[in-house]
């Protein structure tokens, strides 16, 4: 009995010796990677893996953080909160990792991200696109581009460019549709415009002449309908058919061109956001070859932002471990001032709420043909546009 | 809500959506006053009817551009379509509920909703899920009234729907014929005993259904598009339409029509119903009818004889 009470004191005595002077000897450099790999969503989850994977061994082959080895720690998330949850446990306490890659959906994300941020673990979510995400804290980064993004672009381009002062908007009960209404409108109400009506329908509604008669009795300078294409095209002709006379702004819903089918010629005159058109770049094709070479299918998008986040990751921890030592917080500092980093997926910069930084396409349809009118993104609350 | 001049603007939408309501719920009503069943494939005869409408107005048009011809094609279209269409109602008649008349209540009803399964199924195969547009076969510039929007395609649906409920009102009390519907709505075995061929009348019952109906597919499909399912939520509210008015009653569907378009517009525009919710309107005044004056409005109430 006392020997054996001996025996436990002294293990609990010297077993922080052990760790400290583990800790002293080498700085593991860790980062976490979070996510489905096994389960009806592993396809999701394995193609960004394969991305974090690749990125730590081409960087580690590069000579690793000054001859020191990065370690990617993968948790499976199955899919499910509750994993994801316990997952983090795992790599926050055991696994200590400085950074941390995903999780793939957003229901997870919200959970991990707000751990994250109480641990004080900087994130980087490679598919995680509702708005709200980022808001959990400082420490969470996306290299996705938000859903609030297209609304935030929307926002200032109705205001500043086409000058609108009265918007009305008409959009569906759906995630989709709402979420792009809710920033939107964020955006221009902030600005100092005025939303004078905002009436709702639903996906499959075929008359809007009740909304449409409230809307012109609001006298908007313009009407916003981020809906899907069969309820754009009978929306643009019920609003003709009841002279509503205010111009038609859209979303990227509008770039699908079934709309000039269904609508003809009510198209004329519509100005949308949609995506930028975007050229692939060297480093975009060399990094989709060596990836199928080695994994033998092709990345996906959200497993492009998986290789560019955790590059950007990795360059963090090199960065804070210029002092032989990298914290969590110095990683997150790296991460934040991260500047035109030139990733497989484009240019990266991160707004100051953790988002990626991105351009929408603007485009005016001419006729029933749409014209590109350029790139724009979001910078410092001013729309500026891309070249 | 604002202006007078919005208000009267929600009427004339109120209205013409009423007008199609009312014109659909013309058919149910009619069958329901002879054989006491609901024809639940009644919205997707319909369907078939804006489809034909719409192919051979298509064939029949041509490249012409807008005036006096495509306005003739368009009547000439309708006119075949509600033909072709008539026989449709005529051998659904035939095949699937008349081998059921003397079956328990449930079962034709469980085989209108078979047909209206086969019907819609049928459509999506064969001419594709996606909206089809029915052109307009006249310049649908709209024009102004007082401040009030009115399309020429408001006008030709209010004008075709009156018309034809018009002629229907009139056959059914003035001809032969309608007397003899009349009579079989009564009495079946009676009027059979008097010389009326019974089944003769339920086949043009179904058939004069059936033509409405593809005349009113037609007028809803230029502003709504065709599309399989289309009859679907369309031949639920004319169902509620009919009996709101009084199911059996023919004037009583229209002015259930009518009621459940201005209601639907209304319920919206003034009492700040949520848009999302509008659909729930006709079926919450449904029970409520059902409740309070289950006849409807211009039933009769029939003690059940002893």
């Amino acid at each position: 009995m006392k020997k054996s009470l001996l025996t436990v004191l002294a293990i609990v005595m010297i077993a922080p010796a052990f760790v400290f002077a583990q800790g002293d000897k080498e700085e593991a450099y860790n980062v976490g990677f979070i996510g489905p790999m096994t389960g009806d969503y592993a396809n999701y989850g394995i193609l960004c893996n394969n991305s974090a994977v690749l990125a730590v061994e081409k960087f580690n082959e590069a000579g690793g953080i000054n001859g020191t080895p990065v370690t990617l720690i993968t948790e499976d998330s199955e899919g499910t909160i509750e994993k994801a949850s316990s997952s983090i446990e795992k790599l926050s306490s055991t696994d200590n990792i400085l950074a941390l890659v995903g999780p793939i959906f957003t229901g997870s994300t919200f959970s991990v991200a707000d751990r994250c941020q109480n641990e004080g673990i900087p994130l980087i979510t490679p598919s995680a696109t509702h708005a709200d995400i980022t808001k959990t804290g400082d420490m969470i980064f996306r290299t996705v581009v938000s859903d609030g993004l297209q609304g935030e672009v929307a926002g200032h381009y109705f205001y500043e460019v086409l000058g609108h002062r009265k918007l009305a908007v008409l959009y569906a009960k759906n995630d989709y549709s709402q979420g792009l209404y809710e920033s939107m409108s964020a955006t221009f109400e902030s600005l100092g415009g005025e939303i004078v009506a905002a009436e709702t329908c639903l996906v499959g509604d075929k008359d809007f002449k009740t909304q449409l008669t409230k809307i012109k009795a609001a006298q908007p300078d313009a009407i916003y309908i981020p809906n899907y294409t069969v309820e754009m095209a009978q929306i643009l002709e019920q609003a003709a058919q009841l002279s509503v006379g205010a111009p038609f702004v859209s979303c990227d819903g509008f770039s699908n061109p079934e709309i000039y089918n269904l609508a003809g010629a009510y198209t004329d005159g519509v100005v949308y956001v949609g995506p930028a058109k975007v050229e692939a770049s060297d480093a975009f094709n060399e990094f989709a070859e060596e990836y199928k070479s080695v994994y033998g299918i092709e990345p996906d998008s959200f497993a492009i932002n998986a290789y560019d986040g955790a590059n950007i990751i990795l360059n963090a921890i090199k960065t804070a471990a210029a002092d032989g030592k990298a914290t969590r917080q110095e990683v997150r500092d790296a991460i934040a001032a991260t500047k035109d980093y030139e990733g497989v997926g484009g240019i990266i910069n991160f707004a100051e709420n953790g988002d990626l930084v991105a351009y929408q396409g603007v485009y005016k349809v001419n006729g029933t043909t749409p014209e590109y009118l350029g790139a724009f993104q979001v910078v410092n609350g001013k729309l500026v546009k891309v070249d | 809500m604002g202006s007078l001049s919005e208000f009267f603007q929600h009427f004339v939408n109120g209205l013409t959506l009423g007008g199609v309501y009312a014109l659909i719920a013309l058919g149910y009503t009619m069958v329901y006053g002879i054989l006491k069943f609901i024809n639940f494939a009644h919205g997707d005869v319909l369907m078939v009817g804006a489809y034909i409408g719409l192919f051979v107005f298509d064939a029949l048009r041509g490249s012409a551009p807008l005036g006096a011809w495509t306005f003739i094609a368009f009547f000439l279209a309708m006119l075949i379509s509600m033909v072709l269409t008539a026989a449709l109602g005529v051998v659904i008649e035939r095949v699937a509920y008349k081998p059921l008349r003397k079956a328990s209540r449930l079962a034709p009803l469980l085989s209108a909703i078979g047909v209206s399964f086969i019907l819609s199924n049928s459509a999506a195969w064969a001419w594709g899920t996606q909206s089809r547009k029915l052109n307009y076969p006249f310049d649908n510039t709209p024009f102004e009234i007082g401040g009030v929007v009115i399309t020429p395609h408001q006008v030709l649906v209010l004008v075709v729907s009156i018309l034809m409920m018009v002629a229907l009102k009139v056959f059914v009390d003035r001809s032969r014929m309608g007397k003899a519907m009349r009579a079989t709505s009564l009495d079946q075995d009676t009027a059979r005993l008097m010389g009326i061929n019974v089944n003769v009348v339920i086949s043009l019952t179904f058939a004069i259904g059936s033509a409405l109906a593809a005349a009113g597919g037609m007028l809803i499909a230029l502003d709504f598009k065709a599309y399989p399912t289309m009859g679907m939520m369309l031949g639920l509210k004319a169902f509620v339409a009919a009996v709101v008015g009084g199911i059996g009653n023919i004037g009583g569907a229209m002015l259930g029509g009518i009621t459940l378009g201005l209601l639907e517009t209304f319920g919206v525009a003034v009492f700040g119903i949520p848009q999302a919710m509008k659909d729930t309107i006709s079926f919450a005044v449904l029970i409520i009818v059902l409740l309070v004056r289950p006849q409807g409005l211009l039933g009769k109430v029939v003690r059940e004889k002893v």
